[in-house]
């Protein structure tokens, strides 16, 4: 819809990546414990990520990896009954996480918006999409209904609404799904945030609908220069949008870098395992037929019951090392194999005991690796 | 009818009846969910059929095993009228058309242990004899799909998304059946555990001869799993043919946007990659453009799609069919940019 959408993908080059400027925000140590009638689960365990402006940075996992767990806990969103959150995450200057409520509540707006997976039960059905729009801008400035109104009537074209100004007294349920991804995005983007936290923004929506919803965040992104971490599940979707990709499991990341490293010189055994599971279109027969998919045993642990030691090593194809079941293997930068240190030159860090040469299908090759780790950062 | 088609769709149409807006519009509104899909789905292949959410994919799946009633056409199984068949007939279809079903939590009864479930279709169509015959078959059904015999007596909410689909195929497995329908079966399941079913699904397909309708928006899965693909669009098959070829190379402009909506997972390819984005939602289903349905995101429409309702004609060097103007109204290809489309050959 709209005016851009016919742009190419991926024609902005992916060089706002933090070139010399400040972060927007500077996640450190994140530590999320949920207390649950299983006892104790340990959810998220050490997370220590930056997004630069303008930057795009996807967060990828599995249902329970912690992956959504980790942004709902940064903008204060989990019960503080049941969760203990600890560490520390900047965002341009301040730390959320010991921030007073009051204070929070303001920063929300400006500072970071939120798009949740389902835009059916992320607006209220019973106000109309105007004054959900209103009440979002109004909070956080000290502007007139009329002004707001037509602040949101701009928003609204702004994301590709046909008809912004009649959407404004419509209610959710007379949008279709896109649509409403569309005024979900448009609250989120209505104060000008450093910084987007899309959640599965995409996952309920059809594919033709999907390339909208992600061109149009592309293109606000180049125009405002706000930081996005994207969370999703969807591999094909990080290797469209992302600038770096950090992979979750077990509430831990087990490895992050470029987007290229990561999904093209994947060094953990669980990334080769999610892109080897994945059906995949560019890889078509050989010889008429379609090799069987790669699979991964098993499945996650449960937060409340971690393994010691690495937290894949239970589902590790490649386990061998005696430190596997022991001691929890340090994320660290990749050295010593040509083909794992990317041309770019940026880190690209894994956490596991286990790493070789990958194979040029992606898949690990067989045998027990070597140890390619050294060093530290 | 050639003997190698096991199922046989001719002008079938699923039409609902939709009540107006408010108290003056009296209920004359139509949805057509399935409108004239032919389909012929050969004994032994897995055809796989696509769709955006409200195509109709589903419900041309549930019509097929007549779980919903069709309002014309007709769909005939092995030779028997599925639209038709009652009492015996209708018994003995169920037994040889088996369904997986989408949601691995809701399409098992919780309160039931595995064995129950799975053994239920043995006792209604009296497949074994006794309890032992019956406990020694649920056996080997789960240890066919991957499970291991031991857990027959649990219950449902014991075991992961991936095992639970595991019991409904196995369940969709007991009655022998020739044929099944797999609406969405792995949409809720994680990667790692979609690539097991996927791969389980494969292996029972030429274990046992399996004839499948594999239904999915996935592009990707389906065009793992599938011999052929059937492209689905507001209640009509505008595409089908081998899956190599549809995968590949598209004759039908929808299919086309639809393949390159896919976001694969290569980045430096992404980055190369040219996406047709199409014009704004898919027409509602109770209000199907004239002419040619799909020519209101068309970003080839030229004149005749205004007026004539396309039919499916051969497209392409590699067999596949599409319903679509630009091949020739009389099968002469037409010279294709898009926008300003001339219909001179």
């Amino acid at each position: 819809m709209g005016a851009r959408s016919g742009a190419p993908r991926g024609s902005e080059p992916a060089s706002a990546v933090t070139a010399g400027t400040a972060p927007v925000l500077e996640v450190e140590d994140l530590r999320v414990r949920l207390r649950t009638p299983r006892g104790p689960a340990d959810v998220v365990n050490g997370l220590s990520y930056t997004v630069g402006p303008g930057e795009t940075v996807a967060v990828v996992g599995e249902s329970g990896s912690g992956k959504s767990v980790s942004v709902l806990a940064l903008l204060g969103l989990l019960p503080a009954r049941v969760a203990t959150v600890t560490g520390r995450a900047v965002l341009q200057g301040e730390d959320l996480l010991t921030m007073k409520p009051e204070r929070l509540r303001q920063v929300r707006g400006p500072g970071a918006g939120m798009v949740f997976q389902d835009p059916m039960t992320s607006l209220n059905p019973v106000l109309t999409v105007g004054r959900q729009l209103v009440e979002g801008i109004r909070a956080h400035g000290d502007v007139s209904k009329e002004a707001a109104r037509s602040r949101a009537a701009d928003l609204l074209g702004e994301v590709g609404l046909p008809d912004p100004k009649g959407a404004l007294d419509r209610y959710p349920h007379e949008l279709s799904g896109g649509m409403r991804q569309r005024v979900v995005i448009a609250i989120a983007l209505s104060n000008s945030p450093a910084l987007l936290i899309a959640d599965e923004a995409t996952t309920a929506l059809d594919v033709t609908v999907q390339a909208q919803i992600i061109d149009l965040i592309e293109n606000l992104q180049a125009d405002r220069g706000t930081g996005v971490i994207w969370i999703t599940h969807d591999l094909g979707v990080v290797a469209g949008i992302a600038d770096r990709v950090l992979v979750m499991y077990g509430g831990r990341c087990v490895e992050d870098g470029t987007v290229d490293d990561v999904l093209e010189r994947p060094a953990h055994p669980y990334t080769r395992g999610l892109l080897g599971a994945l059906p995949d279109l560019a890889r078509p027969a050989v010889d008429g037929v379609v090799p069987d998919l790669a699979t991964v045993p098993g499945t996650p642990p449960a937060p409340t019951d971690l393994p010691e030691g690495c937290v894949f090593w239970p589902r590790c194809p490649v386990r061998g090392d005696a430190r596997c079941e022991h001691e929890q293997p340090p994320l660290v930068q990749i050295q010593g194999l040509d083909r794992h240190f990317g041309p770019s030159g940026l880190p690209h860090r894994a956490a596991t005991w286990c790493t070789e040469p990958t194979s040029d299908t992606g898949l690990p090759a067989s045998g027990t690796g070597s140890t390619a780790l050294g060093g530290d950062r | 009818m050639s003997s190698d088609v096991l199922v046989s769709v001719r002008g079938l149409e699923v039409h609902f009846p939709v009540r107006g807006e408010g108290i003056r519009k009296k209920g004359a509104g139509v949805l057509r969910a399935v409108d004239g899909v032919d389909l012929d789905i050969l004994r032994g292949e897995t055809l796989g059929l696509v769709g955006e959410s409200g195509c109709g994919k589903s419900t041309l799946g549930n019509a097929v095993l007549r779980l919903i009633p069709s309002t014309g056409g007709s769909v005939h199984f092995a030779g028997t009228d599925v639209t038709s068949v009652g009492g015996k007939g209708l018994r003995e279809l169920r037994r040889r058309a088996g369904m997986v079903f989408q949601d691995p939590f809701a399409s098992l009864d919780p309160r039931r242990t595995v064995a129950q479930t799975v053994s239920e279709p043995l006792e209604v169509h009296g497949l074994r004899s006794g309890r032992r015959e019956r406990a020694a078959r649920v056996g080997e059904l789960l240890e066919l799909v991957g499970l291991d015999p031991a857990v027959a007596g649990r219950y449902p909410h014991e075991f992961s998304g991936g095992q639970r689909q595991r019991v409904g195929i196995a369940r969709a497995l007991a009655g022998e059946p020739d044929f099944l329908v797999c609406d969405e079966a792995i949409a809720s399941l994680d990667v790692s555990v979609q690539a097991q079913v996927l791969n389980l699904l494969r292996r029972l397909q030429k274990q046992l001869g399996l004839t499948l309708l594999f239904i999915s928006h996935d592009l990707s899965a389906v065009r793992h799993i599938s011999d052929r693909i059937a492209v689905m669009y507001l209640g009509r098959i505008v595409e089908i043919g081998p899956a190599s070829a549809v995968g590949s190379d598209p004759q039908m402009p929808y299919t086309q946007a639809l393949l390159s909506a896919v976001p694969l997972p290569h980045p430096a390819l992404e980055r190369e990659r040219k996406r047709i984005v199409l014009r704004g939602d898919v027409p509602s289903p109770s209000a199907v453009p004239s002419g040619c349905r799909f020519r209101t995101r068309c970003p080839y429409v030229f004149e005749p799609c205004d007026d004539v309702d396309p039919a499916l004609q051969p497209a392409g060097a590699a067999g596949q069919q599409a319903a679509c103007h630009l091949h020739g109204v009389v099968g002469t290809p037409v010279e294709r940019t898009p926008e300003g489309v001339t219909a001179e050959p």
